[in-house]
């Protein structure tokens, strides 16, 4: 019989996370999420200057009736800075996955001091963030990320990933890519992408070392999305550092007695 | 990053890694090119930030490819780029030959024509020596 410190669930989820590169779970707090989605809804109707809706998901999926691609950005802008100023988002945020991210990441962890959040319109090019791996944009390895999205996603209204075993034949051969373009990378991956399909009420962990992105969604719907990073607040950290990116959120009670003790000094040789 | 199709401005251009032996977290990179964009009166698009592996310069590469739908580029520092002189004068030759303009925000220098880029290349391969040889210092001769 073989031992192990993880329980079975736990190791469960690690293997099928390190195999697909991602899981897709449900959502651990439904109440924060929904405490969310209303507070976006509500920000949204207050920059249209629209009653609320009577459905939620409905408005959120058909907004692009209401917003040009060309006033999108500054909406955008408008609802993250409503957001991040809410001081109750970003504990919301990390208790839709507090089990999962602690069985993926530890139980000691930085998060992104801001959420982000992506909105794409049908048909839109203006916000599409291309195949890339955040890691190679000065993200730790050690970092996952969460992604929620607060509609249905599916198909180019959703992301892609690049699945483990052809991300290691991409990696091998990125530099030969060199003078080329990133769609030119994009093209030569495109058979092996996975795109998520990930609903309202559940969350995506993805490993971003992992390639990524998405593409003009071709879908009659918006997506819209949240996404923030967690990572060991002990491990190594890249050009995304602790203060102006990260903050720990869960540090324990012996790190900061450790963090906070000294030998005790003043002897002589 | 946003990749507008139709609307011109000049696209931002970050790094993610140490710059001449220093590290400018990239939003403050971004707070520099804003400003720099804004006191010029240029509309500025979202930046692209270049990726971490050394030599790598895949995303000025993508920036560069959409140079038809973009007035030109700005980039945080002269410094980001190649450290090959001739892949340097090939950067020049795809911004000048479709009529646009290369900016470094952090130097307030612009290479809007080919009587720009002498100057440009005086201080790369200056900085270059100084810094222990990387460059072909003959270059200097």
């Amino acid at each position: 019989m073989s031992w192990s410190f993880h329980d079975p669930d736990e190791q469960a989820l690690s293997r099928r996370f390190l195999a697909a590169g991602y899981v897709v779970l449900p959502v651990e707090d439904l109440g924060a999420l929904e405490r969310i989605r209303a507070l976006l809804v509500e920000r949204t109707c207050a920059w249209l200057d629209c009653a609320p809706p009577a459905e939620p998901q409905g408005f959120l999926d058909h907004i692009h009736q209401r917003v040009e691609p060309a006033d999108l950005n500054a909406l955008r802008v408008a609802l993250i800075g409503a957001l991040n100023a809410a001081s109750w988002a970003r504990p919301a945020y990390y208790a839709l996955a507090r089990r999962a991210l602690t069985v993926l990441v530890g139980n000691e962890l930085a998060m992104q001091r801001r959420l982000n959040l992506s909105i794409q319109l049908p048909g839109d090019a203006g916000s599409l963030l291309p195949l890339h791996a955040d890691v190679w944009a000065g993200d730790s390895p050690f970092e996952l990320v969460l992604w929620v999205p607060l509609v249905d996603c599916r198909a180019t209204k959703s992301m892609f990933l690049l699945p483990p075993a052809a991300n290691a034949r991409l990696g091998a051969a990125l530099h030969s890519f060199a003078g080329r373009t990133v769609e030119d990378v994009y093209r030569s991956v495109e058979p092996d992408l996975e795109w998520l399909e990930v609903r309202y009420g559940q969350v995506l962990v993805f490993n971003q070392t992992l390639a990524h992105g998405n593409r003009v969604n071709q879908e009659p719907e918006t997506r819209w999305s949240l996404n923030a990073r967690f990572k060991g607040v002990f491990t190594p950290y890249a050009d995304k550092k602790l203060g102006e990116f990260f903050e720990p959120i869960t540090l324990r009670a012996a790190s900061r007695i450790g963090l906070d003790y000294r030998l005790p000094g003043g002897f002589d040789e | 990053m946003s990749r507008p199709d139709t609307d011109r401005g000049y696209r931002g251009y970050i790094g993610s890694r140490p710059l001449r032996g220093h590290r400018v977290p990239q939003h403050v990179q971004n707070l520099v090119i804003r400003d720099y964009a804004r006191r010029h009166g240029l509309r500025f698009l979202l930046s692209a930030t270049e990726y971490a592996m050394p030599g790598c310069y895949l995303m000025l590469d993508d920036v560069l490819a959409g140079l038809d739908r973009l007035d030109g580029v700005i980039a945080y520092s002269l410094f980001m780029l190649p450290r090959r002189p001739p892949r340097r004068a090939a950067i020049y030759r795809r911004v000048l030959d479709c009529g646009r303009v290369l900016h470094f925000a952090v130097e307030g220098i612009v290479i809007a024509g080919a009587a720009d880029v002498p100057a440009v290349e005086d201080m790369m391969r200056i900085d270059a020596a100084v810094a222990g040889g990387t460059t072909d210092i003959r270059g200097l001769g």
